[in-house]
């Protein structure tokens, strides 16, 4: 642990700089609405409540170096809850950015380190060679061993397709396999799609350390290796705050862009209704259940209930209407299952479990078997605290099963499913 | 990168998202009209649960026994309140509306009496109130038979003790005494009555409870509990803890933040969409745009512009703490539109020198005016507006605190509101 002292920020000015128009410190009740909604309320004796007081009472030093902006995942539902849109998160965010560099969670550090260090982006430092090596492999394999897919494509850098897709790192990195599922179902719905091989990463661990310049830095990356290769849409796959980073960036720091920003979520919902993605419930014999996690990335944070309504409408089209059981609350009022904001990188092991108890206990109301997620932090998350927690049920990608409907769904592409589900297959 | 609005078109537009903004869409769902609704967090998640008529008549002393026969009074008494135009038969209506659209969408409630309900408030004290939670029922039943009774709280818990209930209530209720036990897997720091609830949705949560009560209940058959029985099925999780225990068991309302509000809002937000309502909570309209034949609401999200074109609109924003009206130093003014708000001529007559006297403070009963069709008067006394109507406590001459009566006079309002909206939609 460094010596270097954590610099003291004057939290009521920057608070009172940050209220959104119509907002008042004034008229804050002290209600508790906040704290009785947040999942980091108790850990490292902090509340969001708590914080806004603290900043009131010009706590200054206290709250410069708190650990709790760690635990604290920037999930916004303090805000959803609180009459008067008090913006906690944004405050938490600059705490983040103040604490020394060698004080910060190293987890966080590295990977924001890492994804600088190549043109790749990428949190586990993939250079682009290495991505379009393995991306080239495991096409080649398909080709040659799934049936029916001999002529699958995996577009690399072509310039002008329609949708730039990013790709979350954890898949050519660890689980290489997963990206086949999404390859196809771009193979299917006939999408005009490319990978980069730069900037063609998905998350971005520099916001989550408070850092604007690194933030930035990472974004133009990505947004010049779009424009490069001049594609329509830049289409955020399965993972939660790639979108929020890019989406929020560009207005955040006014960066002049001239695509769209999409989540596959949305066209998975569109292809299904123009019958292009022609799934159905008939496999789910057992009636298993399902249920869904909206991460707070894509939902309460950007797209809103929209996006929230398209993902249900795609489950309950996957596993039959009387399978699907939502988590309760959901969509914008969903809690963050304790996985964002880097609480996962951060080494905060026993707070992140405890954050996450709220998140188990909504998914053990549901009794499913199954949570669906298009976010690979809430997806890492949600398996483990169903392991600490003695939980039995599993976590699994919109792309399984799309494909496990669509009868498609390779041998080599079935890690997250238990025993039922490969029962129905083989 | 560019914005794309969103643009929905729709009868009715209901501003606010209080007690009186959601009665009016129920009334509006009631009655086939089609209905957006938006408003910032309002302030249903601070209520107790109780759906109040009218416990108070001001100048007159003593607590409302029959609050059908004191609305009638109110035309002598008070004139000029909005309760006292309304009907009785129209204001039983609405609360039947009103309650069995609860009861329907999963969170039951006692219909209308004909007489109050004597109730127990957070810190034990009595109080009237006309409908509540089937959850709470049994506390007041117990408490009007004397049967013996064990009030349990829970460590870590603030906003609600165990002890200031039997304390307040030691000379009515003798057969009271309380408990106090640790929450199950919540034994250390600040709990919150909303994550109890949440947990007990969880069977082995309401499984540890239940043993834990068995024990401090010893003989006693009947159990006060903190109002934290689940949050999406309260009376299933209830009716569980009865089965589980073997007792009787009811809700005791806490302080803010508490469950019976949170509960309300959840579900209004699950199941309006669901009936096709446009819901867009968490959202300020920003303003509004009167044309012949439209207005049109003004809305920004996180992801951009939002635009509600409806026939006609309801104002139910509230007063102060959800901004329908804002104090400055040189008076009152309402948020919106800054229609003319009815108000202490000067600002030191907003307050009496005591916060408890008697009389209560003048400041409690600002608000805008409305005619009879509840179309809110502009400035030079005639509706603003044919197509705007108001609707709950933003309406003047009453102050719903001190009479008991903010349920009250946002369900009738919002039914009458409603019915001006119908008869100009459909005539």
């Amino acid at each position: 642990m460094s010596d270097q002292k954590t610099p003291t920020i004057n939290f009521k000015e920057k608070a009172m700089e940050l209220l959104p128009e119509g907002a008042s410190f004034e008229a804050c009740l002290t209600c508790g609405l906040c704290s009785s909604g947040c999942p980091a309320s108790g850990l490292e004796n902090m509340d969001p409540r708590k914080f806004i007081r603290m900043a009131m009472l010009g706590m200054d030093e206290e709250l410069s170096t708190t650990p709790w902006v760690w635990c604290c995942t920037q999930c916004k539902r303090c805000q959803h809850v609180c009459p008067m849109n008090i913006d906690i998160s944004q405050l938490v965010f600059i705490a983040r950015g103040n604490w020394p560099q060698e004080k910060k969670p190293a987890g966080i550090v590295r990977s924001c380190q890492l994804i600088r260090s190549t043109d790749s982006t990428s949190a586990m430092g993939l250079p682009p060679e290495d991505f379009v090596f393995v991306v080239d492999d495991v096409l080649k394999e398909v080709r040659e061993t799934q049936s029916g897919f001999e002529n699958l494509q995996a577009p690399m850098d072509k310039k002008g397709a329609h949708f730039f897709v990013n790709q979350n790192s954890r898949e050519p990195m660890n689980e290489p396999d997963e990206m086949v599922p999404l390859w196809k179902i771009f193979d299917m719905v006939g999408a005009d799609w490319t990978y980069s091989s730069k900037g063609w990463a998905a998350e971005n661990f520099c916001m989550f350390s408070g850092d604007d310049d690194a933030w930035y830095q990472v974004i133009k990356t990505r947004v010049d290796a779009v424009h490069e290769l001049d594609c329509k849409v830049w289409l955020n796959t399965e993972c939660g705050h790639s979108y929020y980073t890019m989406w929020n960036a560009i207005a955040k720091f006014g960066m002049d862009v001239n695509f769209k920003l999409e989540s596959l979520v949305t066209y998975y919902a569109q292809w299904i209704r123009e019958g292009k993605l022609p799934v159905n419930s008939d496999w789910n014999v057992n009636n298993i259940k399902f249920t869904v996690q909206d991460p707070c990335m894509i939902v309460r944070k950007a797209y809103g209930d929209a996006i929230a309504d398209d993902m249900r409408f795609v489950v309950k089209k996957l596993v039959g209407e009387e399978n699907f059981i939502d988590m309760q609350p959901n969509r914008s009022a969903n809690y963050c299952c304790g996985g964002g904001g880097g609480f996962l990188q951060a080494g905060m092991t026993e707070h992140r479990r405890a954050y996450g108890k709220r998140k188990f206990d909504q998914i053990a109301a549901t009794k499913a078997a199954y949570v669906l997620t298009p976010c690979h932090n809430c997806h890492s998350q949600m398996e483990d605290i169903g392991h600490f927690y003695g939980g039995d049920y599993g976590v699994v990608h919109f792309w399984t099963l799309i494909c496990l409907s669509l009868g498609i769904l390779g041998e080599n592409e079935r890690t997250y499913l238990g025993p039922d589900l490969l029962a129905l297959i083989d | 990168m560019t914005e794309e609005a969103r643009h929905f078109e729709t009868e009715l537009a209901v501003i606010g998202s209080g007690i009186a903004g959601f009665a009016a869409s129920i009334f509006a769902l009631n009655k086939n009209i089609t209905t957006a609704q938006v408003g910032n967090t309002g302030a249903v998640a601070y209520t107790t649960g109780y759906l109040d008529l009218l416990g108070k008549i001001e100048g007159e002393t003593g607590a409302v026994e029959n609050p059908w026969e004191s609305v009638k009074t109110l035309k002598n008494n008070c004139p000029n309140h909005p309760l006292s135009d309304i009907s009785t038969n129209d204001i039983e209506e609405a609360f039947i509306q009103f309650t069995t659209f609860l009861g329907e969408c999963g969170i039951a409630y006692s219909s209308p009496g004909k007489t109050n309900i004597t109730a127990l408030s957070p810190a034990g004290t009595l109080k009237k109130t006309l409908c509540l939670p089937s959850t709470m029922a049994p506390g007041p039943k117990a408490f009007a038979a004397q049967k013996p009774c064990v009030i349990v709280d829970f460590k870590g818990l603030k906003g609600f003790s165990g002890r200031q209930v039997v304390a307040n209530l030691q000379d009515k209720w003798p057969n009271l005494r309380t408990e106090r036990i640790s929450f199950p897997d919540m034994t250390s720091g600040e709990i919150y009555p909303e994550v109890m609830a949440r947990a007990l949705e969880v069977e082995q949560t309401r499984e540890k409870l239940a043993e834990a009560i068995k024990v401090v209940a010893e003989a006693v058959k009947v159990i006060g509990l903190p109002a934290v029985l689940g949050m999406h099925s309260p009376d299933f999780v209830r009716a569980e803890l009865e089965r589980l225990t073997g007792l009787e068991i009811f809700e005791i309302p806490t302080m803010p933040p508490s469950v019976p509000g949170i509960r309300l809002r959840e579900m209004f937000e699950q199941v309006f969409p669901q009936k096709g309502l446009t819901l867009i909570p968490q959202q300020k309209v920003q303003s509004l745009t009167f044309k012949d034949n439209e207005v049109v609401l003004h809305i920004r999200d996180n992801y951009g512009p939002i635009t509600i074109h409806a026939k006609a609109v309801i104002l139910a924003t509230g007063r102060f703490l959800s901004g329908g009206l804002e104090a400055h130093i040189t008076g009152i003014s309402e948020a919106l539109l800054d229609l003319p708000v009815t108000q202490p001529e000067k600002r030191e007559d907003w307050y009496l020198n005591q916060y408890t006297d008697v009389r209560g403070h003048a400041i409690h009963k600002a608000g805008i005016e409305v005619d009879s069709s509840f179309r809110p008067l502009g400035k030079d006394g005639k509706p603003y507006h044919q197509r705007l109507f108001g609707a709950g406590i933003i309406l003047a001459h009453q102050d719903w605190i001190r009479s008991r009566s903010g349920a009250g006079i946002a369900i009738a309002t919002a039914y009458k509101a409603v019915e001006a909206v119908d008869n100009f939609l459909h005539a």
